[in-house]
């Protein structure tokens, strides 16, 4: 259907704006075929406002979107038998099992496949029989997960698909959209945890503002990408301060940290190996981070804890205590 | 288990003082978090107290014309409306003010208290702010006392105003004391009664809905019991709705009825306590069961999804109305009986046939009402249904975003439609049933009055559909402005002397009163044209506007 030249995505100065708020602000981006692409960006960057504009939900202020070669705004019905959506913020009929959403959604969609349906539901160990209502944050998502993943789709549109997962549901994701992409099927995946996409992402764009501010394969982008390092060696370590990609050393007792850039790792190592490490910690860079450095400013409405690079991908919760 | 860890823990210091640590400070939040809300409740409240005791000067100004008016609150259907109807037979402004217009005081201090208590108790658990309260230092009985006092303020605050105006108007103080207390009574009781529905239920919303059909139930078994006999019969004392207009203001003047509402609003508040205690944040007493792991394929159709959303609200209501009817129509005879202890001069206006025949009437009206209310209600569900996201969801498969409202659309029109035929045949079948003589033409003419009133809420849900299509945040306001419209001014627009302009805000009033006056075409094709046409242009604003709209 599609030739692969022609992308499935393809966004030319999309604007969108929501009264005095302009959350596109000349959006340009593109999916090819059968690629994973991570969507990043930070909170209010206008994630969720693109997703919901390739989906004909919004309909865009000017500029040119072509999802699978079709007007998503114009062609949503046919369009929408080749696509699935997970929303950022999973919200289901109270009064519906999960068992039941999941049906009534791939019913609604067209062709899907039962077999995959049973097998996902096991390997998200999901009780299809609980009411919606009853399921906590992180088991919705998984309902709308594998009602968007059993159909038979050429895309899946997945808005922060893992935000409430825990470590161990979050690997099952992984593997079930390798499959997906093993299968043909192009995903788009936004996030505002950089950790999140880059396991899975071919192609990673940033998004801030409403305007893409870097895209590219994640190895374009170790540029951007510097890991913060805390050791303990035997021998003092000021050395490395000489090194290239390496930056802020700062030395406490025996405890030097530093910033290393992504493409330099290798260099570091050996000069590391003869210094006697005693620990080594390294942390990957968080995204606002990424876009402290490279844009001076954290940007609108992160927050260092919100968007905290954490392991399992669960952004700690801010606690606010009520006066 | 928890409750017990937690007696525990707290029975080494003073219990009572531990579980209700942090209140005061709670209550301030509350207030600061209220302002507006609970303010425009009060003031408004105050002001509709302020109106109508100084109205009704105005509308009657000397006792001839006072006691033409009477008849409206003497007769059944008056008394049905609007309650007992102490001291008509020898009217004054101040006897009149409490016999005609408190019971409406008084059913919006219950729906204020029920509002109050739920919201900042099962609204806030479920939307996690009580989590983030919780968390700090706060007793598990802070927040329903909180909720308690903020309730019982509110309602001081409007029982000040009302008795304010009633004083202003010259009427007798002990008088307008009751009718005061009688307010803050009411809202006592019921604000009791939302802090237990508010532990029982599994949502903020069915612990609305669970004490909403509690006052339902307590006005429908007022009229009843108050249209049986003037000063009400035994059946009014089942309801605590009826019981506030027992102390007989500016007649009797006795307090003493207004002891089992403040007791009973106590009661159910410890009651609410108890429960509190053995449940956790977050859910509700009653259980939640396991369900099918795998859908019908009806549900997986458009118009299955629409009926799955739209059916439990819409059979509470339909299973509450039709109920209504019931007990409606097998209390004709006893309307019929009342009719006949009539003094003379009011029997000649309400005999016989014709007596029935406005019973009738006016119980197809004040019911089609409440099926508007509760299309409107459903159109609320909708509007729901776009802002949590989950119209997006379904909107995101191939069905198309015109098909989704049309669906839903279409279950609500076919279930207020179904609600009319419902109540038009139960109030027939219940009325043809329990009627000693029997009378001609008694069941078509039930049957089709209640059918007949159709036309008025599709142009009421037009309307609503309308303004979802092209301006969504004032769909929900129309349409409740409309049913309050219908419903106020079908009950009081006659005794209020208003301008036609304000009279025909009341979609329903458009209608013939069939059986008293013959169907006439023209309201019935205008009404109609109304509703579809308020459908396609709201069908056409949905399509062209952007989805999940705040
Ligand atoms: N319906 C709306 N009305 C008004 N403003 C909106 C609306 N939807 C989004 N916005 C604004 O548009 C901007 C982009 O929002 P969007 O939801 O796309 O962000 P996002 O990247 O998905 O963020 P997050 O990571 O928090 O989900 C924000 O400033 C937001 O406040
Ligand atoms: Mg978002």
């Amino acid at each position: 259907m599609m030739s692969g030249t022609t992308p499935v995505i393809f966004t030319h100065d999309l604007m969108k704006s929501f009264g005095r708020v302009q959350a596109l602000d000349g959006l340009n981006f593109n999916v090819e075929a059968g690629e994973i692409h991570g969507f990043l960006g930070p909170n209010g960057a206008g994630k969720s406002t693109t997703i919901r504009i390739l989906l004909g939900l919004l309909r865009s202020d000017g500029g040119t979107v072509k999802v699978c070669g079709q007007d998503p705004w114009r062609d949503a019905v046919s369009l929408h038998k080749r696509l699935a959506y997970v929303p950022g913020d999973v919200e289901l009929w109270p009064n519906l099992t999960g068992g039941e959403t999941i049906d009534m959604m791939l019913q609604l969609r067209g062709q899907y496949n039962q077999r995959r349906r049973d097998t996902l539901i096991e390997r998200f160990d999901l009780d299809p029989r609980k009411k919606n209502r009853t399921y906590s944050k992180g088991n919705r998502q998984k309902v709308a997960l594998v009602a968007a993943l059993a159909s038979h789709v050429d895309l899946l549109l997945l808005d922060e698909p893992t935000a409430g997962l825990d470590p161990l549901m979050e690997v099952v994701f992984q593997e079930v959209i390798r499959e997906e992409q093993r299968e043909g099927r192009s995903v788009l995946l936004s996030s505002h945890i950089l950790a999140q996409v880059e396991a899975l992402s071919d192609q990673i764009s940033i998004i801030r503002h409403g305007k893409i501010v870097e895209s590219g394969t994640l190895s374009d982008l170790r540029h951007m990408t510097r890991t913060t390092v805390v050791v303990e060696t035997d021998h003092p370590a000021d050395s490395l301060a000489t090194l290239p990609g390496v930056h802020n050393l700062r030395v406490e007792v025996s405890k030097t940290t530093f910033d290393v850039d992504g493409d330099t790792v290798p260099h570091l190592m050996p000069k590391l190996t003869s210094l006697g490490v005693r620990s080594l910690v390294a942390h990957p860079p968080t995204l606002e981070q990424l876009l402290m450095r490279h844009y001076g400013t954290a940007t609108d409405g992160i927050t260092a804890a919100g968007a905290g690079t954490s392991p399992s991908g669960n952004a700690p919760e801010q606690r606010q205590d009520t006066p | 288990m928890s409750s017990t860890l937690t007696t525990q823990r707290t029975t080494e210091h003073s219990p009572a003082q531990a579980t209700l640590t942090g209140t005061g400070r709670l209550l301030r939040t509350m207030i600061r978090r209220d302002r507006v809300r609970t303010t425009a409740w009060v003031v408004g409240l105050g002001l509709l107290g302020f109106y109508f005791a100084h109205a009704i000067q105005v509308i009657a100004e000397d006792t001839s014309e006072l006691v033409s008016l009477t008849v409206m609150f003497a007769d059944p259907v008056g008394r049905m409306m609007v309650g007992p109807g102490y001291g008509m037979d020898a009217p004054t402004h101040e006897r009149f003010f409490a016999a005609g217009y408190v019971l409406f005081l008084y059913l919006l201090c219950a729906l204020m208290s029920i509002f109050t208590v739920v919201r900042h108790t099962r609204a806030d658990e479920q939307a996690g702010r009580s989590d983030l309260v919780r968390a700090t230092v706060v007793g598990r009985h802070a927040p329903l006392t909180a909720a308690l006092i903020l309730t019982v303020l509110a309602n001081l605050a409007v029982g000040v105003l009302v008795f304010g105006g009633a004083v202003s108007a010259g009427y007798a103080f002990t008088g307008s004391m009751l009718v005061a207390a009688g307010g803050v009574a009411t809202g006592v009781f019921f604000g009791g009664l939302g802090a237990v529905t508010a532990q029982l239920a599994s949502s903020s919303r069915s612990a609305s809905g669970f004490a909403g059909a509690v006052l339902g139930l307590a006005y429908v078994v007022r009229m009843a019991g108050d249209m049986a006999a003037p000063g009400g019969s035994s059946l009014s004392w089942f309801s605590p709705l009826a019981w506030a207009q027992q102390t007989a203001p500016y007649v009797v003047d006795r307090a003493w009825p207004l002891l089992p509402l403040v007791g009973g609003g106590v009661l159910l508040a410890a009651c609410g306590f108890v429960l509190s205690t053995r449940r956790d944040v977050g859910s509700g007493i009653l259980p939640t069961r396991l369900g099918r792991s795998s859908a019908h394929s009806f549900l997986g159709t458009p118009w299955g999804m629409a009926y799955r959303t739209l059916r439990g609200g819409l059979r509470g209501w339909g299973i509450a109305l039709v109920l209504t009817a019931a007990m409606y129509g097998s209390f004709t005879q006893t309307m019929v009986d009342a009719g006949d202890d009539l003094p003379a001069e009011f029997s000649q206006i309400f005999a016989g046939q014709d007596m029935i025949a406005g019973y009738v009437a006016y119980m197809s009206l004040f019911l089609a009402v409440f099926v508007a209310a509760a299309g409107v209600n459903a159109m609320g569900h909708l509007r729901g249904e776009e802002l949590s996201g989950r119209a997006e969801l379904g909107v995101s498969t191939s069905m198309g975003r015109g098909m989704w409202l049309v669906a839903h659309l279409c279950v609500i029109v076919a279930g207020v439609f179904s609600m009319l035929v419902m109540i038009g045949l139960v109030m027939a079948a219940t009325a043809v049933a329990t009627m000693a003589t029997p009378v001609d033409g008694l069941f078509t003419d039930a049957m089709v009055a209640s059918v007949h009133q159709f036309p008025a809420v599709l142009a009421v849900l037009g309307v609503v559909a309308a303004f979802f299509g092209w301006l969504p945040r004032f769909a929900m306001p129309i349409g409740w402005l409309l049913v309050g419209c219908a419903g106020a001014l079908s009950a009081f627009g006659p005794l209020l002397e208003l301008p036609d302009a304000v009279l025909s805000l009341n979609v329903f009033g458009h209608l013939a009163g069939f059986p008293v006056e013959d169907i006439t075409g023209t309201p019935v094709v205008a009404l109609t044209a109304v509703g579809t046409l308020g459908i396609v242009l709201g069908l056409a604003g949905w399509r062209q506007r952007d989805i999940h709209n705040v």
